[in-house]
């Protein structure tokens, strides 16, 4: 007899796949025929690419803008967070006895440029700064450096301080015993995070180039608005290739940093890395860009207190949060659920790969392509935003959740299929049961990306702060973008919060 | 009369030779057998291939007539297994992991709503009574509790409430009293074996196979095997092994 509700972590890791119902069914209600037509021609599409020469070589110097911003982007991001993370290290400054409140001081402040999406950097200094390749550089660095200052700063917190006074005790200078006790640890969570963060740069950098900033992203988006699906596709394969090639050798290099012993070394080389990494995307950048010349701001008129009030009674407070919490929620919903539920579906090797083709499509594709892509068989709503952020994440999350449940011992799996349990059930129960606390505990951190993505479909789907904030950048109403990145960074903080307590949550059931 | 359980010349290839060679043996009903023998003999790796998670390279394997491999899920679940590592879920709850025990009966909505609710039979009771789990642990609050903040003896019985759930007919039980103190290891004996006044095992199982590294326990069983380096040395009723027998088994 069925008493009470109690969702258990597996059923807590499939729920939220519900989202997927009323976001569904507006986007079919909403659907066109026309629509048919086109969606049949952009799948043909991926099967017929565009392989015209001169369309491959644009293609090509437009990847070598994407990568050599993301390699710009993430090395810069990567020495600055890691110097910023220690100079935000309460731990550091204790240790050269000097107060520790100026490390608090950075950490609250560092927690503004976190907030803010790149693509706001992106388009904030577009208008403060014209349109300079640099400009999606420091719109990736500025936040990326400020997440991994936070990372490296957590780490350094959480490390048992034991090591580190027994030197300082006999007599290690500060710079030594820091060296020593800390950086053995501090190795392995920049080659797996900072690996990590290379992903996500390439990400950044397509997403940048769909709102104009240059690059691949800009191909794309250009070829979807014109219906040259052939040609899109050729670019989302070169982009294809480009990402699992990354993905393969990241893969390999956390396989090895799990089996270095020198954490130290660890350290020195991917500093090394990074300085590489920003040295050579420099050199790149200016090699594709001999005339960008140097950095010149652009007159800025700021506004005044006045102005800020009367920006503030203007706007439509109430629906553009809701809006946007609503976006958040749907979409999270869909990237935490839906993995495992198409998994339950048939959990087979053979459907296994077919989904992990999928993911590696649904992470390739930047979700205002995806948002695009269904306005051309559909109305602006902002179910058609959820879904396309939900899918794209879910990409993310898919993948993560089937390296897991690859891993996962199969003992209980096992002993399920022995009791006479289906194929489905012994895999609910044996892999997903085991594996649900962490895909909750990511669920719970990629919900906090969410919140600042939605910016990203705001600006196209229409709905939330994102779209106010894309219309007040276009008629220059600078009050109301001060306003709007300040809400935006306020729900992102609020979001961050309520993410950490549940991925602890998570991660000590 | 078809046997409950027929293994006919069944040989299991290791890494290192046959972890099982040449097994031959029926299994009746009522019948209740120690399996004996040193650590590495092949015990575990013959109830694996009884319980069918393991294919034997060759000989035949018969449940109630039928080969293993062609059984309905129905009827793989008329063989049970108590694991040596128990093999709970920890993420579950104890009410949850009893009725896991129900799984090859039931079908998926069923089991997504076991993940959802608090699916509370008298059957989920009555098992974990059998099974020896303390009243206080059978409150509603007591069986929310997951398993993972159980003492050793009490997931022991939880897990032995999942087998009894199961109602399977054979019941397998892998080296059940290896991590248990000798006073819980003698419990949880009796409950797998005990009888009521007409020879029917409470359990409900038709048959029980137990295997053992004390065979000082062997006068709790009707019948013993005993495995070699992965070859059936002995098999006698419980009261015919001699203390040589035993003591030839367990020889270095």
């Amino acid at each position: 007899m069925i008493h009470q509700l109690r969702p258990s972590a597996p059923a807590l890791a499939l729920l939220p796949a519900l989202a997927l119902l009323p976001v569904l069914v507006v986007v079919l209600v909403g659907a066109h025929g026309g629509g048919v037509e086109i969606w049949v021609s952009f799948l043909a599409g991926a099967f017929q690419p565009s392989l015209e020469p001169s369309l491959i070589r644009a293609l090509l110097g437009a990847l070598q803008i994407t990568l050599a911003t993301a390699l710009t982007g993430w090395g810069c991001s990567l020495l600055l967070g890691v110097l910023l993370g220690c100079l935000s290290s309460e731990r550091l400054w204790l240790t050269w006895r000097l107060p520790s409140w100026p490390a608090t001081m950075l950490r609250r402040l560092l927690a503004l440029p976190r907030s803010v999406h790149e693509l706001i950097w992106g388009l904030l200094l577009l208008q403060v700064l014209g349109l300079h390749p640099w400009v999606a550089v420091a719109a990736i660095t500025i936040p990326y450096a400020s997440l991994v200052a936070r990372v490296w700063r957590d780490q350094l917190q959480s490390l048992d301080p034991s090591g580190l006074e027994a030197m300082l005790q006999a007599g290690a200078t500060p710079m030594a015993a820091c060296l020593t006790a800390l950086s053995p640890a501090m190795g392995a969570v920049l080659m797996t995070y900072g690996g990590y963060r290379l992903e996500c740069a390439l990400r950044s950098a397509t997403l940048l180039g769909v709102f104009g900033l240059g690059g691949l992203g800009m191909d794309l988006e250009l070829s979807l608005k014109s219906l040259r699906f052939h040609e899109l596709w050729t670019g989302l394969w070169l982009l294809a290739v480009v990402s699992i090639v990354l993905e393969q050798l990241l893969r390999s290099w956390r396989r090895r940093s799990v089996q270095a012993q020198f954490g130290q070394r660890q350290v020195v080389w991917f500093s090394l890395l990074a300085v590489l990494a920003a040295g050579v995307g420099a050199l790149w950048l200016q090699h594709l860009f001999p005339d960008a010349g140097p950095l010149r701001w652009l007159p800025v008129t700021w506004p005044n207190p006045d102005s800020l009030l009367q920006a503030a009674q203007e706007l439509p407070w109430l629906s553009m949060v809701w809006e946007t919490l609503l976006l958040t929620l749907l979409a999270a919903g869909i990237a935490i659920g839906l993995p495992p539920l198409v998994l339950l579906v048939s959990p087979t090797r053979i459907w296994q790969l077919c989904l992990s083709g999928l993911w590696a499509l649904a992470r390739l594709m930047p979700p205002p392509l995806t948002v695009l892509l269904l306005l051309l068989s559909n109305h602006p709503t902002l179910a058609i935003g959820a879904l396309a952020l939900g899918l794209h994440n879910s990409g993310v999350m898919g993948r993560l959740l089937q390296e897991g449940l690859d891993q996962q011992d199969p003992s209980v799996r096992t002993a399920l299929l022995s009791s006479g349990a289906s194929d489905q059930v012994s895999w609910l129960y044996g892999l997903l049961s085991p594996r649900s606390p962490s895909h909750l505990a990511y669920g719970a951190y990629r919900s906090d990306v969410i919140l600042r993505e939605t910016v990203v479909v705001g600006l196209i789907g229409g709905s939330g702060l994102g779209w106010q904030l894309l219309e007040s950048l276009s008629s220059f109403h600078w009050s109301a973008v001060v306003l709007l990145i300040a809400t935006y960074a306020a729900l992102t903080l609020l979001g961050e919060w309520l993410s950490d307590r549940s991925r602890q949550h998570w991660l000590q059931s | 009369m078809t046997s409950l359980l027929t293994l006919h010349q069944v040989r299991l290839a290791g890494p290192h030779g046959d972890r099982l060679s040449s097994i031959t043996f029926e299994l009746q009903n009522r019948e209740r057998v120690a399996l004996l023998g040193r650590s590495g003999s092949g015990k575990s790796s013959l109830i694996a291939v009884i319980n069918g998670s393991l294919s034997p390279d060759d000989g035949r394997v018969l449940f109630r007539g039928s080969a293993l491999q062609g059984l309905s899920r129905r009827q793989r679940a008329l063989i049970g297994t108590l694991w040596q590592d128990l093999r709970l879920i920890e993420e579950l709850s104890i009410g949850q992991n009893v009725n896991a025990g129900a799984l090859g009966r039931r079908r998926l909505p069923w089991a997504l709503a076991n993940l959802l609710f608090r699916i509370d039979s008298e059957s989920t009771r009555r098992c974990l009574r059998l099974a020896g789990l303390e009243e206080s642990l059978l409150a509603e609050s007591g069986l929310d509790r997951p398993v993972g903040q159980l003492s050793g003896g009490q997931r022991q019985r939880v897990a032995l409430a999942r087998l009894f759930l199961q109602q399977a007919d054979l019941m397998l039980a892998d080296e059940p009293l290896a991590s248990l103190d000798p006073s819980i290891a003698a419990e949880v004996l009796n409950r797998l074996l005990a009888r009521d006044s007409d020879g029917a095992l409470l359990s409900g199982a038709k048959a029980v196979v137990v295997s053992l590294h004390r065979p000082e326990l062997i006068d709790r069983f009707d019948r013993v095997l005993g495995l070699r380096q992965g070859a059936l040395v002995i098999d006698a009723p419980a009261d015919e092994v001699s203390a040589r027998d035993l003591s030839e088994l367990y020889a270095p």
